[in-house]
């Protein structure tokens, strides 16, 4: 008996113990084995609200020293612990948008120096997984973050694996080895409206497919032979035979779902006897040869390229007499190649936006600076440069209509289509969703596991997402690093690092206030210093910290401009 | 002791004096003895049968396929990507237009590129053997007669491209020169030449000490004559043996480049490049992978038997 009052007691003072050192601030509970796991935050910290700044804060400074080098930002400034400020050179009405992108991901500063700027595959963020484990040629490994400041991922772990052909990845779906798929190939995707047991994920991300021409090569640089293949191309025809249901042949350069893309007069509808004209006119009537280059990589706005190819050779041959030889390039080399404008052909190629603004579109490929058609257009890049510093869509409306008007006249492209794109997942599975901006978080599936499988097309290259610009590697980045401001599953814009980022009347200076309580996967704490080390080691070619993966930094540089880059 | 009648006697005159002509009559040649081994071989007579089967084909192609190869059909038939085979004899709508194989992802007739893609094939295979041995033979036959230093490097050259795996040495190499049908045949030509260069080589050794070489020699025939007229002609055989089991391998070669994406380019009708490009309808579509990969094999098969055949058949210890 007494024996037995010893132990009581004993378990007593242990519950006790245990009740005074708080436990775990989560409540697991398992409704049954193996079948539905519910994660809960018992009680979730309040961390929107600013802490009390310390008055030991050192905070970090990245200085352009100017504007003169041409980019967009002039400094970046950790005021405090909480609190970052952006002063831009010119006003940017796509700020927050950007900052949603998962390429400017914030890491530790100490991270990023103790890894001389180049975190490629051990990433450490704030997001709701962990990286575990980065199997090569087979998988990558997330454990969830039970620390996460926001709701707890369902599954403690997701696995991100990939299959190169669109039929293995649906193998793997229908078999149950995975959860969910990327982009389902076209053929397959009444196979998998009919399966009771998958769903088809509509991902309406704004893209476009287009034909560009490079006008520093002959014949090309003669509009009127751009502007025949424009008029002799037989775009319906691409959208009826090779792209899925909800695909629609492009008006514009941009998708309409875009503010201000589809400003302007729409594109030219399908006449040979126009296009014959203008080859006439052009001296070239009895037709020419050329190449077409493209890269046999599926994309959501070019599902399958070789057949497309292949009928574009087969229309310009059988409309305009122009004899083209298809040629399959290396997927690196060919966009290195076409960047530069390296092509003497027809280059095929397309573009999904990263975040909701015109310019996104067209900014990036009509700039001056963009070498991809050749000589710049300045009836095109003038009015985007002067639409870019307008803070209000309606007042920029004109100006992108100019730019758009100018696309078509000179056609340094002919876009085709805007492609319904698509994921597909386990019905069972809750909350799966295809957001149009930004990928899907892993932490919003719910497949009543403790592991969750996704598929997508290739390995990432990287884990370290400011030096990397393919979407697999993105994918993979957005579960463990977070942004100051995220997209939501439907595509708006929403705080995430950041409570708020407040901007002056003139689109210039903007303040964002940062989330207090965030701590990253290392157990360090997240502030304003943090932002500034994430974006120097992006933006600042001078920095230590500028290394990467590749060290071009291509989108740092394209959205904000590089820092100190020599000559 | 019986006695013969006349008629018995003149009888046995007439065939004794049958057999004592058949002792003037030619005496069989190699070749003449080879060939009717190899007809006595089932399995040789098949596998000649395919390849001739399949070379009357190739030259026959426009008359058997009812469209071009690199013909696509959208606008001109009501036809749809994939659709599957429509044979009117077994029950297809007679509204419908006739596909025997289908049709592929472009819309183009299966059938049709089939029957072209052993154009294709078979070129690419012949021409890649003979440009493979005439280069090796040409090699192992200077290197075996004359030896020494150029025999060593010859031979060294020989061991190293040998030492590598030959569909990745031919991947390297198309890397190198660029995709394409020609170069895939380049590139495989290259990987293959070693085998030719030995084979010649090893038969040289031991053809240029035998007597007749050396009574050619002593009547004062020049290297090159001898060479030319008394060794290659007597080491042809392996060589023949060898050619016949490459064009199989150069063909499943050339497949796996063109497949790989490396060897012929889009729209030709090649069947390693047609598995590729419909490689994702393997469940949807079958019949688009099926007939391409059964075209590959039924080649390779013919050409192997036939090689195996060709190889009882000209080797003297096989004699029956």
């Amino acid at each position: 008996m007494k024996r037995h009052l010893s132990l009581f007691s004993l378990l007593l003072a242990l519950a006790l113990i245990a009740a005074a050192c708080g436990g775990s601030t989560t409540d697991t509970t398992a409704a049954a084995s193996g079948e539905e796991t519910t994660t809960t935050v018992a009680a979730s910290p309040d961390t929107t609200q600013p802490a009390e700044p310390s008055p030991d804060f050192m905070g970090a400074v990245l200085d352009a020293g100017g504007c003169d080098y041409g980019g967009k930002v002039n400094t970046i400034t950790a005021v405090d612990e909480l609190t970052v400020q952006f002063e831009l050179c010119s006003p940017d009405p796509a700020f927050l948008a950007k900052l949603a992108f998962g390429v400017f991901g914030i890491q530790p500063s100490e991270h990023l120096e103790a890894t001389g700027g180049a975190p490629l595959d051990n990433p450490i963020g704030t997001g709701p997984y962990a990286l575990q484990e980065w199997v090569r040629g087979d998988s990558v490994i997330f454990s969830r973050n039970d620390a996460y400041y926001g709701d707890l991922a369902p599954s403690q772990t997701a696995v991100l694996r990939w299959a190169t052909e669109s039929a293995g990845r649906l193998l793997e779906l229908q078999s149950l080895q995975v959860d969910g798929i990327t982009f389902p190939g076209t053929e397959d995707l009444a196979t998998i409206e009919a399966d009771p047991n998958l769903v088809l994920l509509d991902k309406p991300e704004p893209n476009i497919f287009y034909m560009g021409f490079t006008n520093t090569f002959a014949p090309w640089d003669d509009a009127n032979v751009r502007k025949a293949v424009a008029l002799g191309i037989d775009r319906q025809r691409i959208i009826d035979t090779f792209y899925p249901a909800g695909s629609e042949t492009a008006s514009h350069f941009t998708p309409c779902s875009v503010e201000n893309g589809c400003e302007g007069d729409s594109w030219y509808d399908f006449d040979v006897d126009a296009a014959k004209a203008l080859l006439a006119e052009a001296g070239l009537a009895d037709g020419f040869s050329t190449k077409i280059y493209y890269r046999d990589v599926t994309r959501g706005y070019l599902p399958t390229p070789g057949d497309v190819a292949a009928d574009i050779q087969d229309q310009l041959k059988t409309n305009l007499n122009i004899d083209a030889e298809v040629v399959v390039v290396e997927s690196g080399e060919f966009i290195q190649t076409s960047s530069a404008g390296g092509y003497d052909g027809i280059h095929l190629l397309g573009w999904t936006g990263d975040y909701p603004h015109v310019t996104n579109f067209l900014d990036f490929h009509f700039a001056a600076s963009n070498a991809q058609f050749g000589d710049g257009y300045p009836e095109i890049y003038e009015p985007l440069e002067a639409a870019s510093k307008l803070a209000s869509a309606a007042e920029a409306a004109p100006l992108y209509a100019d730019a758009n008007n100018a696309i078509k006249e000179l056609v340094p492209m002919v876009p085709i289509s805007h492609s319904a794109a698509s994921y597909a997942a386990q019905a069972s599975v809750e909350g799966a969703y295809a957001p149009p901006w930004g990928d899907v978080q892993f932490s919003l599936w719910n497949n009543g596991k403790d592991t969750l499988v996704f598929m997508q097309g290739n390995e990432p290259i990287s884990l370290y997402c400011a030096d990397e610009t393919d979407g697999e590697s993105l994918r993979a980045c957005g579960q463990i690093i977070e942004g100051l401001y995220s997209y939501t599953p439907d595509g708006s814009v929403q705080p995430q690092l950041a409570t708020e980022c407040v901007a002056n009347d003139e689109l210039t200076s903007w303040t964002c206030n940062l989330r207090s309580g965030v701590v990253f996967h290392d157990g360090s704490a997240f502030d304003a210093n943090d932002v500034v080390a994430t974006f120097t080691a992006g933006l600042d070619a001078a920095s230590p910290l500028h290394s990467g993966n590749s060290g071009v930094f291509e989108y740092y540089d394209y959205l904000w401009g590089l820092i100190n880059v020599e000559e | 002791m019986k006695m013969m009648s006349r008629k018995e006697a003149l009888d046995q005159l007439q065939a004794e004096a049958a057999d004592s002509t058949r002792l003037f009559e030619k005496p069989l040649t190699q070749w003449r003895l080879a060939l009717r081994r190899f007809r006595g071989r089932k399995s040789g007579m098949i596998g000649l049968g395919i390849v001739v089967f399949l070379i009357l084909v190739a030259i026959f192609a426009p008359l058997l396929a009812p469209y071009g190869p690199t013909e696509i059909l959208i606008g001109k038939e009501d036809v749809s990507r994939y659709g599957p085979p429509c044979i009117h004899l077994l029950g297809c709508d007679e509204a419908s237009p006739q596909h025997i194989l289908g049709l592929d992802g472009n819309v183009r007739d299966e059938f049709s590129r089939v029957i072209y893609g052993s154009r294709v094939s078979l070129t690419l295979g012949f021409f890649t053997v003979t440009l493979a041995l005439v280069i090796g033979a040409s090699i192992g036959a200077v290197a075996g007669y004359l030896g020494g230093w150029f025999d060593n490097i010859a031979m060294r050259f020989m061991d190293v491209i040998l030492g590598f795996p030959s569909l990745l040495l031919a991947i390297a190499i198309v890397a190198v020169l660029g995709p394409g049908l020609r170069n895939a045949l380049i590139a495989i030509a290259i990987v293959t030449i070693p085998q030719y260069a030995r084979v010649t080589r090893a038969q040289v050794l031991g053809l240029k000490e035998a007597d007749y070489v050396s009574a050619s020699r002593a009547l004062g025939a020049s290297p090159m004559h001898i060479l030319l007229r008394r060794v290659l002609p007597n080491a042809l055989t392996p060589l023949v043996v060898l050619a016949t089991l490459g064009v199989a391998t150069a063909i499943l070669e050339a497949a796996g480049l063109s497949f790989l994406g490396l060897g012929a380019q889009p729209p030709t009708a090649e069947w390693g490049s047609m598995l590729a490009s419909e490689r994702n309808q393997v469940f949807t579509a079958p019949h688009l992978v099926f007939f391409p990969g059964l075209a590959i094999m039924l080649t390779v098969l013919g050409f192997n038997l036939m090689g195996d055949g060709l190889r009882d058949a000209l080797d003297p210890t096989l004699n029956r």
